[in-house]
């Protein structure tokens, strides 16, 4: 069953055309990876998905119902939940408190405060953060932050679960940990995810099929294997990144 | 409706009791300074059901008391004392959710100077309304006595603590935190932000719409300047920053130091006064941002250790 | 409709306009290359006012002379409030936003201080002193003495500042601070430097502004609120940040204004302040020339 479908979504930033008509869609339960240099237009492609943006051109459904012209608390209402590339923790209110938000709102809608504590506290134990769950959010180092992103997000208990560079600037240990982790949600929470990552590497272990973006437009899409052997990727990416990491 | 727990009602209740028990002994003067001081708490608790809790800081919290103020003038001898009264607060809730929608889409500091600038730009238009209807101030005789208008500022001060303890405690405030602290996060969780934030300024405003159509009367005379004073927004803001935080203590202890620092200062040195709130202002931003209320936390954490 | 192309009013409008144009630059200034807001920023002002008043009742010296004096006191002032006050908001706060509102409510605590400071020694009476007041007759109309001064001075003052951010490597660093603030550091720009001149000068402008508003009105402690409000209303209209802008902004509203009042009567003289002031804010929040993302 197809969940999410976008029909030549365009976005334009005055003159700059940051996503160029890209169409794709991804049927439930799948592991997606969106993969492209920086600035080849994921992260916009994210927030036009999640509503932050607006389409400039083009149309996205999740299960076949329009979202391009609904507000971001509506799509998350509707079980669409990212996590932002450069994070946003509420820095002020401590992590129980972040993930309990989103656990009130978003998908979930839990109406009692108490029950939104026990099921924050829950998402804390599978991210592996409920030790901290009392700290303030600000006090987070980064790989916290990241972990916090993802325990928020999925609070709001959503169908589809979009993840931006959660793993960039982590060590290779975290990043391995990231990974697994990512893969026991998918399992747990009965999730369909997309993930952003310009390393290469990572998204060739996680996700059966990759989409590929360059300045904007999709140029490849398919498992690791035709991806990475796609000339116009190899020429547009491999070319002149090698998506290499230790 | 959420079942206050026991601790903080039974302090609530203390209080009021304590409070109810001043007209009884007290003398006009004691009676007149604690209801000033129930009315600042009051209007710094509906401040921060706003502000504290949003981050959109108000500068302009006088015209709802103004406002609310104006209402009972004009009403004033048409309708009891009492339905004057509810009006003001519907009135000003309606204010606020007329001009919420416009002004909350702007951020930041200049939102800050917004709320300001509304509060001036109303206060001249009722201050044209009344030249245009030739009044030049207003003489309100037969007002309700100071015991009478104690007890009403009395409940409205209870009534605004537990509005404060409410939101600070439910899902509508938790969404409000959120907002202060990252509101792109906020409407990417799912909140509605528009509404919220709608929601909040409206919320802050009756109370305060009510509480000037009650302490209007204390003086038997109207004046547009008067009610409309920016400084009552100051002194708002001023009490908010000194007492700190966004539950119910900040307001309680902003209050009583000001009040306290007023009722020592203010008929004799009022210059004093205002020189002392700059320089207290000036402190707490810079040395404690959290206010009295953060400082009591750190002191209580380093007691508990 | 020939009554408002009147000398009166023309005048009346370049005299103003040039007032707050001053007042905005300072503003601006301050504001652009640190996202401070100096809403102390008219006290500043009637400091300036003041001094050109007891300069002149008392020793007899002409604004003429005693506003660079003010200029000069101000500035000094400014350094202070810079350094002991403002670079610990700047310092301590990670946000924008609340560089902002930190500093809004620092300098507003300022603000309050110096106007009971002022009030608390000079009284609160309002204070003129007739100086240049002849009455100089222009083709049809007249003027006093004292406007065509204050508008010589004023243009003066703002084309040597226009001049100053043109022509200057001190004038080219602050552009380039208001322009891109992470930038300016990485092509070996002092910054800390830039911003303690830029708020000197700022209050440095402001000082002298009040020595020309004082040969022309009334002064009084707190005389200064409604000149930073009319500030706030031209920078913004100007959009934030933007000097240029900001000049541009001045003679709107002082168009706004006196032909406003002409039209109606002076009693709407602050509806139309604040109602331009709030339309501007609500519906073009960047300013009529403001470009997106310059104000953020």
């Amino acid at each position: 069953m197809t969940l999410l479908r976008l029909n030549d979504v365009s976005r334009r930033f005055g003159g700059v055309v940051a996503v160029d008509g890209v169409g794709f869609s991804i049927e439930s339960r799948e592991i997606v990876g969106l993969m492209g240099a920086n600035g080849a237009g994921k992260t916009t492609l994210f927030s036009l998905i999640a509503g932050n943006l607006r389409p400039s051109a083009g149309e996205i459904r999740l299960d076949d119902r329009r979202i391009d012209r609904l507000r971001p608390d509506q799509i998350s209402c509707l079980g669409v939940a990212r996590t932002f590339q450069i994070v946003r923790p509420f820095a002020g209110l401590t992590v129980l408190e972040n993930v309990a938000i989103g656990a009130l709102f978003g998908g979930s809608r839990e109406k009692s405060m108490a029950r939104a504590n026990a099921d924050a506290m829950e998402v804390l134990e599978e991210v592996g953060l409920a030790d901290r769950a009392g700290y303030y959010a600000g006090s987070l180092n980064l790989s916290g932050r990241k972990r916090l992103e993802i325990a928020r997000a999925l609070a709001t208990n959503p169908k589809l679960l979009m993840l931006d560079e959660v793993m960039a600037g982590l060590t290779p240990t975290e990043g391995a940990d990231a990974v697994a982790m990512i893969r026991r949600l998918y399992e747990a929470r009965n999730l369909t995810v997309i993930v952003v990552e310009h390393v290469m590497g990572i998204l060739m272990e996680l996700c059966p099929r990759i989409v590929v973006l360059h300045h904007g437009a999709l140029i490849a899409e398919g498992s690791p294997q035709e991806v990475a052997n796609d000339t116009r990727v190899i020429d547009s990416y491999l070319g002149s990144r090698q998506g290499t990491r230790t | 409706m959420r079942r206050l727990p026991a601790a903080p009602l039974l302090i609530l209740a203390g209080g009021m009791a304590v409070f109810a028990t001043v007209p009884l002994y007290g003398s006009d003067y004691i009676i007149g300074v604690a209801l000033t001081l129930l009315m600042w708490i009051a209007l710094t608790q509906s401040w921060v059901v706003l502000s504290a809790m949003t981050g959109y800081i108000s500068l302009g919290h006088a015209v709802f008391f103004g406002a609310g103020a104006y209402v009972m003038v004009l009403t004033f001898g048409v309708l009891p004392f009492w339905i004057s009264v509810l009006i003001a607060g519907a009135a000003t809730g309606v204010l606020a959710l007329l001009v919420g929608y416009p002004c909350l889409r702007v951020r930041g500091p200049y939102f800050v100077i917004l709320t300001f600038g509304l509060a001036e730009l109303v206060k001249y238009i009722v201050i044209n309304i009344e030249a245009a209807l030739g009044k030049f101030g207003r003489l309100l005789m037969g007002a309700p006595s100071l015991d009478q208008l104690f007890y009403v500022i009395l409940v409205l001060a209870a009534g605004s603590m537990v509005i404060t303890y409410t939101v600070r405690r439910s899902r509508f405030g938790a969404g409000l935190r959120a907002i202060r602290e990252n509101e792109g996060a906020a409407e990417t969780v799912g909140i509605n932000v528009a509404r919220f934030k709608v929601l909040a300024f409206a919320l802050s405003a009756i109370i305060p719409g009510m509480v000037g159509s009650v302490v209007v009367l204390r003086t038997t005379y109207f004046e547009p300047l008067d009610v409309f004073n920016p400084i009552t927004s100051f002194t708002i803001v001023s009490m908010a920053i000194i007492g700190g935080g966004d539950d119910v203590p900040g307001p309680v202890y902003g209050a009583c130091f000001l009040v306290l620092l007023q009722e020592l200062l203010w008929a004799n040195w009022p210059e004093i006064y205002m020189i002392l709130l700059g320089a207290f202002l000036v402190g707490f931003v810079l040395g404690a941002p959290d206010g009295v209320q953060g400082r009591l936390a750190v002191i209580r954490r380093r007691m508990a250790r | 409709m020939g009554d408002l192309l009147s000398g009166q009013l023309v005048v009346a409008t370049l005299v103003l306009g040039v007032i707050y144009g001053l007042v905005a630059l300072g503003l601006n200034l301050i504001y652009g290359t640190m996202r401070l807001l100096n809403v102390a920023h008219g006290e500043i002002l009637m400091l300036g006012g003041y001094l050109s008043y007891w300069s002149f009742t008392l020793i007899g010296i002409g604004p003429l002379y005693s506003m660079f004096v003010g200029m000069a006191l101000a500035g000094a002032l400014g350094a202070l409030v810079y350094h002991f006050l403002c670079r610990r908001v700047l310092s301590a706060s990670k946000l924008v936003e609340q560089i902002e509102a930190n500093s809004l409510l620092l300098l507003f605590g300022v603000s309050i201080i110096l106007q009971n400071v002022v009030a608390l020694s000079f009284t609160a009476t309002a204070r003129a002193y007739p100086y240049l007041d002849q009455i100089i007759p222009i083709g049809n109309f007249q003027v006093t003495a004292n406007r065509l001064v204050v508008l010589v001075i004023g243009l003066a003052v703002c084309v040597a500042c226009i001049l100053f951010f043109r022509m200057s490597m001190t004038g080219l660093a602050i552009r380039a601070l208001i322009q891109r603030p992470d930038a300016a550091a990485l092509v070996g720009i002092d910054v800390e430097r830039v911003r303690l001149i830029s708020f000197s000068l700022g209050f440095g402008i402001a000082g002298l502004a009040g020595g020309l508003i004082s040969m022309l009105e009334q002064i009084s402690p707190f005389m200064g609120f409604p000149f930073t409000i009319a500030a706030f209303v031209v920078i913004i209209l100007g959009g934030l940040g933007n000097l240029y802008g900001g000049l541009a902004g001045a003679f709107l509203l002082a168009v706004i204004e006196v032909y406003g009042v002409a039209l109606t009567s002076a009693s709407m003289r602050s509806i139309l302040l604040y109602g331009v002031f709030i339309g501007i804010l609500v519906w073009r929040p960047h300013g009529l020339f403001g470009v997106r993302g310059a104000a953020r």
